[in-house]
């Protein structure tokens, strides 16, 4: 057991680190990728942008300068060549934001997808149960960055009822924060709610089947306490793992568009400004921290897993 | 300035006309004393559409800087609190008097007020001057190349050490006196001498960005908190007293960073805003243009918008075809694109600039439609038909569309052009180098000061450079290099501004680069701020918060 | 599973009107997506033909297809501007129509691209095991670690400057290729990870031992013996790989990586369009029902072929994970 954890943490560290390779060569094999003279501002002289390059060490060999900017990230020292402000700052500052509105996502779409695929289960096959199926699919049709601006425009703008985008911070009023927060929320979530109540709908009757449920009803158990206490239990084992794992992606930077089309200022609209600017160490610090959520969260569900079946220590999953 | 979101007013007469309107007392009729016939105290909030460059006067190089760094870091001259061509005016700032200028024209001497107080309290020392100078060359800020010129700059910068000496800089603490000797005469070292990057800091500010922490500065007032990429708070200075450079009548005003155009727009509509730095976005134009036309106004800019024609590639190495996209162009579509707020030409110095021309323009109306049926007969005889071209273009409000306008434009003419839309932070610097051979695209000029060589400078062949070029064209035409590197040396600008004149005409004649206005910008107020009475618009540094009051 | 499998699906399916319903939809899409230079003829323009200062006749009235505030007309309901204009004044049916074959283009070949590399990976994977398996997973983590529409940006934004040149394979600048290959790399993992824990099951089936046993070759007991048994795996995730594929490349058109106009796909029509909301809501609202109609018929298609399949469950699930 202990060398499969092992394994896996080592599989953890390699795969951040591929991941840190492959960001930092994205952004140099770019032609005309020219940090000096970007930094260098507006109407600089030659020798200023010359210098510039020798101070950052952008004439160095690859790997050196790899070095250097991964020592910087990792230290909390890295600097965005486009506004020269401190990364790990910018971080921090868009981080309450992020899970902000990942956190209120996540439990709107855990909430009503358990309860959409509840219902779905109990009335399978039924008329309400495929046009629930279909709300779950037209959910999953939806683009996120579309379904916001018509929403934040007419629910917002038009007619008034909720902001029209922005952020206000939780300190600075409390219930301002959670109404800036709903649409932005109910939007990220409506995609993950259509796959969760179908998921939970699955789970459920696959488990509505098996022998220890029907031994229950057998032992007379009301239908409810069956459900509650056996059913829902157990079929909702997998799909509070998955939530783990979905949560971790999206503070990570699913919610990317979400931010953007609301204007929240959070981590996943830091890392798409930063892209469009070529700007690496906040792309590289961005991408790890988003690649450190999604890698450890796998790895602690992996581990787990193992720790409760010990089958897929061999047999992988 | 080069850069996406600036402004400075014009200052035709008919202009000056239009706007007295929006001057009402402030600037006009008391003697730059300004706005100060407002209700005081106070606080608002307004919006920028990005975080400022920077929030340092050594760095700062856009009007997202330096329309609130004007108010903060006083430099040895100022500009006249005025609109129009009254506000070019040089008056001095934190220097008792203009500068006396040996004969030569390479000596500029002034002094520096006595008993003067930065916003914590330290004393103004004259020596604080030449720190100012040394932090911008030290920081590689862009600003560098305005003060090549001073004697010791080049040796300062190449020996990278802060705390050397600029040997053309010598600042007697005693008396204030403060002299600064040019490796040449520079006819536009007073207008340097009153840009931001010359505002005056403590001696004790570090050799770094300090936007995070701004540093104290003379002015009205001071900024209190950066938060970068949220918001900055300005807040008036108690005792801050400078002749001609009003006090100001709001206590605070906090800047918040909105990046959606049409949030910012709507929250001023609705008061939950009470300004905003860029123009309302073209879907709420018409709108804000019709129901709140008593706190809405635009201003034309000193400033330029063309498309670079690349002359050291084909096809517009060749005259001809140059020459038929200015004959083809038609400003009136750019206009529609941009709600409105363009007002066409076809120089490269705009009007309100000593050396605009004001000859009739040779390639049509600017303000007409274009002439496609002639372009299309130019590209032909120029043997160019169906020729590839790639138009570069920003990704800021607006652009990529006038970006398709211009492609379909070259399209229609017979050549067969592509578009590329980078993003507005690395743009200029994509097209400015020369290794990435940009044909043609976007490209537009604020002027830093009321003067034409800031406007030649976007084709003086003796300015490019393999990176970080601003003369994107590529134009290289030796009587034009030499003509402004004469020019420049002289003081007299009135004199010689026939001169400006005449080069302006020659840019446009051999179509070194397809001009089509100047971009107009807007000042937008919520409801509770006096418009009619607080609201100057100074004609290089745009809204003046000075001016602000609330009813 | 052999011919029999096959046919019992085909008659489940037959029987899911919804899903055939759907189907039939995204089949429409498609071909009005062919026949849209018929519209461009109908509507007098192309679309990428710019018309800002233009007038059209509006019950015998010239209007201005933009006005001189920047407003473009709204739809006409008849041949000329069917959905009114954009703010360059270009006819917004045709270029939905023309935007229609750029995006469905670029989700199907996406697809099919993804398909094809995740089915190679996740063979190979699962059959050689051991070295094979440890390289194709951990580089499956590696992009499975990036979060999926950060990568596709960085990849495209990187690839939008100057294009790319690996051997044969020339993507160049701004050309769908770019946004092809990005979109069928990231969704790599996605479709590779069932498929070889696919494999894995099967490797240990007997019919497999068996081939093995007769002396079979590797590539055949992987052509012959393996690839059947994972088709329906494959036909189940191929139509939402699809529909995934045609949102990721909205996406990224919408944050300006995508389709690099003048031409025009529904990702980069919306991006446009959201800027118009209040005077043209018709600009962002077209391609955006479009973009909803299409991919909900993959995906109601793909529902029943799943059912129809009986692979309900599993491993189809963690592709379709958003």
């Amino acid at each position: 057991m202990t060398r499969f954890v092992a394994g896996r943490l080592g599989q953890m560290v390699v795969v951040l680190f591929a991941v840190s390779v492959l960001t930092f060569l994205i952004f140099n094999v770019i032609p005309n990728g020219d940090p000096a003279s970007r930094m260098a501002g507006k109407s600089p002289t030659e020798t200023q942008v010359e210098a510039i390059r020798a101070e950052w060490g952008f004439d160095e060999p690859l790997p050196v300068q790899y070095l250097r900017t991964m020592e910087q990230v990792l230290g909390g020292q890295a600097i965005s060549y486009f506004t020269q402000l401190n990364v790990r700052d910018e971080i921090l500052r868009g981080l309450p934001r992020t899970l902000a509105l990942a956190v209120g996502a996540a439990i709107l779409w855990m909430a009503f997808g358990i309860a959409l695929g509840l219902l779905g289960a109990l009335r399978a096959g039924r008329l309400s149960d495929r046009l629930l199926t279909f709300a779950a699919l037209a959910g999953v049709s939806l683009p996120v960055f579309w379904l916001g601006a018509i929403l934040s425009h007419f629910l917002g703008y038009e007619w008034g009822l909720f902001p029209n985008g922005g952020y206000v911070p939780f300190a600075e009023d409390p219930l301002d924060w959670a109404y800036h927060l709903v649409l932005p929320c109910a939007t990220l979530a409506v995609l993950f709610t259509g796959f969760y109540s179908r998921l939970v709908r699955s789970n459920v009757l696959d488990t509505m089947g098996e022998d220890f449920v029907r031994t229950a009803r057998a032992k007379g158990l009301s239908e409810r306490r069956v459900l509650l206490a056996h059913v829902l239990r157990n079929s909702l084992i997998p799909v509070v793992t998955l939530w783990g794992l979905d949560f971790g992606a999206v503070v990570a930077g699913g919610a990317i568009l979400t931010e953007t089309v609301f204007d929240i200022q959070g981590v996943g609209q830091y890392a798409a400004e930063s892209v469009g600017q070529l700007d690496v160490p906040p792309v590289l610090a961005v991408t790890l921290f988003g690649a450190f959520f999604i890698v450890v969260l796998n790895t602690a569900v992996d581990i787990a897993y193992a720790l409760l079946d010990p089958r897929i220590r061999v047999g992988e999953r | 300035m080069t850069v996406k979101s600036s402004y400075p007013t014009a200052l035709a007469l008919a202009l000056a006309a239009l706007l007295a309107v929006g001057c009402g007392s402030s600037g006009s009729d008391d003697d730059g004393g300004g706005a100060s016939a407002g209700q005081q105290g106070g606080a608002i909030t307004i919006a920028q559409g990005s975080q400022p460059d920077a929030l340092d006067p050594a760095l700062a190089y856009t009007s997202n800087s330096w329309e609130p760094l004007w108010l903060v870091y006083t430099a040895p001259l100022t500009y006249k609190r005025a609109e129009g061509t009254e506000g070019a005016e040089l008056i001095p700032g934190v220097a008792t008097d203009l500068p006396e200028i040996s004969e030569d024209g390479r000596t500029y001497t002034f002094t520096i007020r006595d008993g003067l107080e930065y916003s914590d309290g330290t004393p103004v020392k004259a020596s604080d001057f030449e720190h100012a100078i040394k932090r911008v060359l030290n920081l590689e800020s862009g600003g560098t190349y305005l003060f090549e010129g001073i004697e010791g700059a080049t040796e300062y910068i190449e020996a990278g050490d802060p705390e050397g000496d600029i040997a053309g800089i010598e600042a007697d603490d005693a008396t204030g006196e403060v002299t600064v000797r040019l490796t040449a005469a520079d006819g536009s070292f007073s207008n340097v001498l009153a840009t931001s990057f010359a505002g005056l800091v403590p001696s004790s500010t570090p050799f770094r960005n300090m936007t995070e922490d701004p540093p104290p500065g003379v002015g009205p007032y001071a900024i209190t908190e950066s938060v970068p990429n949220r918001q900055f708070v300005m807040e008036k200075v108690d005792g801050f007293d400078i002749p001609g450079i009003p006090a100001g009548n709001l206590d605070t005003i906090t800047t918040e960073i909105v990046k959606s155009p049409a949030r910012a727009a709507q929250d001023v509509i609705d008061g939950r805003l009470d300004y905003m730095q860029d123009p309302p976005p073209t879907d709420l134009a018409a709108e804000i243009r019709e129901a709140h036309a008593d706190r809405y106004k635009e201003w034309p800019t000193l400033s330029v918008n063309y498309f670079f024609l690349n002359q050291s590639l084909p096809p517009f190495d060749d005259e001809k075809v140059r020459e038929a996209v200015n004959v083809g162009l038609d400003s009136t579509a750019i206009a529609r694109i941009l709600g409105g707020r363009l007002s066409g030409s076809c120089n490269i110095v705009p009007d309100g600039i000593p050396g605009h021309s004001e000859r009739e323009c040779p390639f049509g109306d600017p303000d007409g439609p274009g002439d496609v049926e002639a372009a299309k007969k130019l590209i032909e005889e120029a043997g160019a038909t169906g020729e590839k071209v790639t138009v570069w273009a920003n990704n800021d409000a607006t652009r990529p569309e006038i970006g398709q306008y211009y492609t379909g434009l070259l399209d229609e003419i017979g050549l067969d052009a592509d578009l590329k839309v980078i993003d507005g932070a690395i743009y200029f610097d994509t097209i400015g180098n020369v290794k990435t051979r940009a044909q043609t695209g976007l490209a537009n000029w604020y002027a830093d000061f009321p003067h034409p060589a800031t406007f030649l400078q976007q084709v003086d062949g003796t300015a490019i450079q393999p990176t970080a070029n601003g003369n994107y064209g590529m134009v290289d035409d030796p009587e034009i290099n030499e003509e402004i590197a004469e020019l420049l040396t002289e003081t007299d600008l009135p004199s010689v501004a026939d001169r400006w004149e005449a080069l302006d005409e020659r840019v446009i004649d051999r179509s070194y680069i397809a001009p089509y206005g100047s971009e107009e910008l807007t000042t937008f107020l919520s409801d509770r701020m006096d418009f009619e009475n607080c609201s100057l618009v100074h004609p290089l540094y745009g809204n003046d918060y000075s001016s602000f009051c609330l009813k | 599973m052999g011919q029999s499998p096959w046919r019992l699906a085909l008659r489940r399916l037959r029987r899911d009107r919804i899903a055939l319903a759907f189907g039939a939809l995204f089949v429409v899409l498609a071909l009005l997506a062919l026949a849209a230079p018929l519209w461009a003829d109908v509507a007098g323009r192309g679309p990428n033909a710019t018309n800002e200062t233009g007038t059209i006749d509006v019950g015998g009235e010239q209007v201005d297809v933009v006005s001189l505030d920047g407003v473009p007309i709204g739809p006409q309901w008849r041949g000329e501007y069917f959905l009114g204009a954009d703010a360059n004044g270009r006819d917004v049916m045709v270029r939905l129509l023309y935007g229609a074959r750029n995006s469905l283009l670029i989700g199907i070949a996406a697809a099919l691209l993804t398909t094809l590399l995740a089915t190679l990976v996740g063979l190979l994977a699962g059959f050689y095991g051991r070295w094979v398996d440890a390289v194709a997973r951990s580089a499956l983590d590696v992009i499975w670690a990036f979060p999926v529409v950060l990568l596709g940006v960085a990849l495209g934004t990187a690839l939008a400057l100057g294009g790319l040149t690996v051997g044969p394979i020339d993507l160049a600048a701004g050309s769908i290729a770019i946004s092809i290959a990005v979109i069928a790399v990231v969704y790599v993992p996605y479709m590779a990870r069932p498929i070889r824990g696919e494999v894995l099951a099967l490797r240990e089936r007997d019919f497999v031992a068996a081939a093995r046993a007769q002396g079979a070759s590797a590539t055949r007991t992987m052509a012959g013996e393996l690839l059947p048994n994972l088709a329906p795996t494959i036909v189940v995730l191929a139509p939402l790989m699809v529909a995934n594929a045609i949102l990721l490349e909205a996406a990224l058109s919408f944050l300006g990586v995508g389709v690099v106009p003048p031409d025009p796909s529904w990702g980069n029509m919306i991006d446009a369009g959201v800027e118009r909301l209040v005077t043209a809501p018709h600009l962002a609202i077209a391609p955006g029902l479009m973009l909803v109609l299409s991919v909900l018929a993959l995906n109601v298609f793909g529902d029943g072929v799943r059912d129809a399949l009986d692979r309900r469950g599993g491993a189809a699930w963690e592709a379709e994970r958003p």
